[in-house]
């Protein structure tokens, strides 16, 4: 057991955080959230020069071989500073999800211009109303379905795409240029890009089909579920940055000839969001490090986290508004967009209520409510 | 970074159950059950106490050098988990967690000779002199005096609230020997013999039916100076030491989660289908995980070499809260079973009731007692003003 971040970790909390401070504040948010491609290049390639976009693929994929708690750093810099660029869909759900199951030749000619910041992923795994489908032919598959929900889909040139292979699943690797493929965009409430992608007899060669696996459900699953746990983390950098800010508003705000924060009332109610900060980071923590564990752990720790981050955050943004007082609900300070950030957030890959449902069946067995946290090492 | 327990701890892990199993009977198990209060009274748990004694382990928290048994974190961890798991009854905190490290930090030689191996071995059974009707939140404010009489002090006025007084033979006191300037710099700390002449000790029973907390009466009580622990009028040093580890000297996930279990299997039992219950449930579900991961990164920290600092009012605070809604919803799940009130203590004495259902009559006392959670160790609001300005800087 050990819960300290090493030397490297620290360094590139730190690193980031710096980064992010100086070169990705509120105003760069509301630009590029307001421009019509919703990302930059330019910031694109720059955190591509610092080794962010290969910080968790395989060396031999050209990566640098990092885990999960090297990308919930990063992830909750990213939520500190409201960074809008397609990190989690191509990093860590289209990345993640080749890297999982692709062929050394399909993780080397996907990973590799994605690593070098050249090509963006989205990973369309949630379907509309029935499943996606891929029938075999004579040269490869044609899939045909209507995906939902589906982030970074504008901003990528290849979608991977999960569909039924008879009674299996499989994960397809599809150009967004392919005859057939529709993807409609629109932006979501954080200001970021979402898609709806319809798939019409889309011709795909064998070759596309990631590892030739027909039997991918649970590692569609797994890759899931790492999204969730590092969006999670997101949102406690999201959560964190409303605590300070709000700390810091009531400190110059004067009313009744002195600064709010002079209130025990409202130094209380401060205490109440920094509480549910830390509480959401130790949630965030269990799901990080839950992840490379056991199927069952995994769940329960990543389904957990949602649910109570889910609940905190939505405290912690209510609370940010009202204690901002008027200006708290506009966009004139950054609030709003932590609390639409949160609110995305809550909404993404199954709710908050969604989760609590869900963990509420899992904690239900008596065994697995009664096991601790710590656990014995897989071998 | 990771969670996991080593092979060697697992071999530990299988001492601690083997140990458990010799040394902790079903009917002790049956009274810890049974026990709505929130402290284990000495006669289930003194026998077990000596047991671990016997093995070393009795002080296991204490550095080695007094008797403790040199642990890791996570063999500690494992130690409260699987005491918990089992029903374990747990001895007399005051002594073994609140005053055995102001006596390491702060007493001499001869005290920590004589006292330590005491508590060690629960020769000592100790009561914590601090509130006054006066003084609860505001501790400073205490009245309770000692006056200087030649080698002795002369000790007049109350302590209330004071836990199993009533089951104790000494009590460590605040005791005020000056009025003058600072409040806090005119306050001792005193040991005293319960069973010296002029002390007389009330009861008080709380509305949960159990009679845990007394009230202590000094009427020209003598108590030798050599008594005193540190300085005359430097006893609020001590006194705010011992606060720290009343509230983050142990460990609490093992226990809730102990406390959470039996609420699964309650629920399980009584209202399967109830979707209400069952989302409330699923709530302090994430709590708990949440509240645990807490306490292991205090672990963790603290086998880094660092300290805890101001987390140890956030989990006195959240761990109080939890323990509450566990209590609180427990007796929801089972709706009007709650309804039935014994009136004689201890339940485990007086109940002859078919195994299975006699442990529902502990739903609504506990959840009656467990309201002071918030309230005794410095309330949840004492805690919140600490953590706006440890934690916010305000």
């Amino acid at each position: 057991m050990d819960l300290q971040y090493d030397t490297e970790q620290t360094i590139l909390r730190d690193s980031a955080e710096k980064f992010l401070a100086g070169r990705y504040d509120y105003r760069t948010f509301q630009k590029t959230a307001d421009s019509a491609a919703g990302w930059s290049p330019e910031f694109w390639s720059e955190i591509a020069e610092l080794g962010w976009l290969g910080l968790p693929f395989a060396e031999d994929d050209g990566g640098f071989g990092a885990g999960a708690v090297e990308i919930a750093i990063l992830m909750e810099a990213f939520g500190k500073s409201l960074v809008l660029e397609p990190y989690l869909p191509t990093v860590v759900l289209g990345g993640g999800i080749v890297a999982k199951l692709g062929a050394p030749a399909q993780r080397q000619e996907i990973l590799g211009p994605v690593v070098e910041g050249k090509s963006r992923l989205a990973f369309a795994v949630q379907d509309q109303a029935k499943p996606t489908e891929a029938k075999k032919t004579a040269n490869g598959f044609t899939l045909s379905g209507a995906k939902k929900t589906v982030l970074g889909a504008t901003m990528a040139d290849t979608l991977l795409v999960s569909a039924q292979i008879g009674s299996g699943v499989g994960v397809f690797v599809v150009p967004v240029a392919t005859r057939g493929v529709t993807v409609r965009g629109y932006r979501s409430v954080d200001g970021g890009r979402l898609a709806d992608i319809e798939l019409v007899d889309v011709a795909l060669p064998e070759s596309s089909l990631l590892g030739g696996n027909e039997q991918a459900g649970a590692a569609v699953e797994e890759t899931v579920q790492r999204a969730i746990a590092a969006l999670s983390a997101d949102a406690v950098g999201a959560m964190s940055a409303l605590v300070v800010q709000t700390v810091e508003y009531t400190k110059t705000r004067v009313q009744f000839g002195q600064p709010l924060a002079k209130f025990q009332v409202l130094q209380h109610r401060m205490v109440g969001m920094k509480v549910k900060e830390e509480e959401a980071r130790a949630s965030c923590l269990f799901a990080t490090l839950s992840l490379d564990g056991s199927a069952e752990r995994r769940e329960r720790a990543v389904v957990g986290a949602k649910a109570k981050i889910g609940r905190a955050s939505r405290a912690v943004a209510q609370e940010a508004i009202q204690l901002h007082g008027a200006i708290g609900t506009t966009d004139e300070l950054s609030v709003g967009g932590y609390v639409k950030r949160l609110l995305a957030y809550e909404m993404m890959f199954g709710t908050t209520r969604e989760h609590l449902r869900r963990y509420g069946a899992i904690i239900s067995d008596p065994e697995t409510a009664s096991h601790g946290l710590l656990t014995v090492a897989a071998e | 970074m990771d969670l996991n327990i080593a092979p060697q701890d697992l071999a530990f892990r299988e001492e601690v159950q083997k140990f458990l199993v010799a040394n902790v009977s079903k009917d002790i198990q049956r009274a810890v059950e049974l026990t709505s209060a929130f402290i284990n009274e000495p006669e289930i748990s003194i026998d077990f106490h000596r047991a671990l004694h016997k093995r070393g382990w009795s002080v296991f928290n204490w550095p080695k050098e007094y008797g403790g048994s040199g642990w890791t974190a996570v063999q500690r961890y494992i130690f409260d988990t699987e005491c918990a798991r089992y029903n374990a009854p747990m001895y007399n905190g005051a002594g073994r967690v609140m005053l055995a490290p102001v006596l390491m930090k702060f007493g001499r030689q001869d005290q920590k000779d004589f006292y330590l191996p005491r508590i060690a071995a629960g020769e000592d059974h100790w009561a914590q002199g601090y509130s006054e009707p006066g003084a609860g939140s505001d501790l400073a404010s205490l009245k309770c005096k000692a006056e200087s009489d030649g080698d002795d002090y002369i000790v007049n006025g109350q302590k209330i609230w004071t836990t199993q007084a009533h089951k104790s033979n000494r009590i460590f006191a605040l005791v005020r020997t000056s009025n003058e300037g600072k409040r806090q710099e005119g306050i001792t700390f005193l040991l005293v013999d319960l069973d010296s002449p002029g002390i007389t000790i009330r009861p008080i029973h709380g509305n949960g039916g159990d009679h845990e907390f007394n009230e202590v009466f000094f009427d020209n009580v003598r108590v030798p100076k050599s008594n005193r622990v540190g300085e005359e009028n430097k006893g609020w040093d001590c006194a705010k030491y011992l606060l720290e580890f009343e509230r983050g000297g142990s460990l609490s996930a093992g226990r809730v989660r102990a406390q959470f279990t039996r609420l699964v299997n309650k629920i399980k039992t009584h209202c399967p289908d109830d979707p209400d219950i069952i989302a409330r449930m699923a709530e302090l579900g994430t709590d708990l995980d949440a509240m645990e991961m807490i306490d292991i990164s205090i672990l963790s920290a603290l086998q880094s070499g660092g300290n805890p600092g101001p987390v140890s009012s956030l989990v006195k605070m959240r761990w109080s809260q939890v323990r509450q809604q566990i209590a609180e919803l427990t007796m929801d799940a089972i709706g009007e079973h709650a309804l039935k009130w014994v009136v004689e203590r201890p339940l485990y004495e007086t109940l002859q009731l078919p195994e299975e259902d006699e442990d529902l009559l502990t739903a609504a006392p506990r959840y009656l007692n467990y309201r002071a959670y918030t309230i005794f160790g410095g309330s949840t609001e004492i805690q919140t003003t600490i953590l706006a300005k440890s934690m916010l800087g305000l």
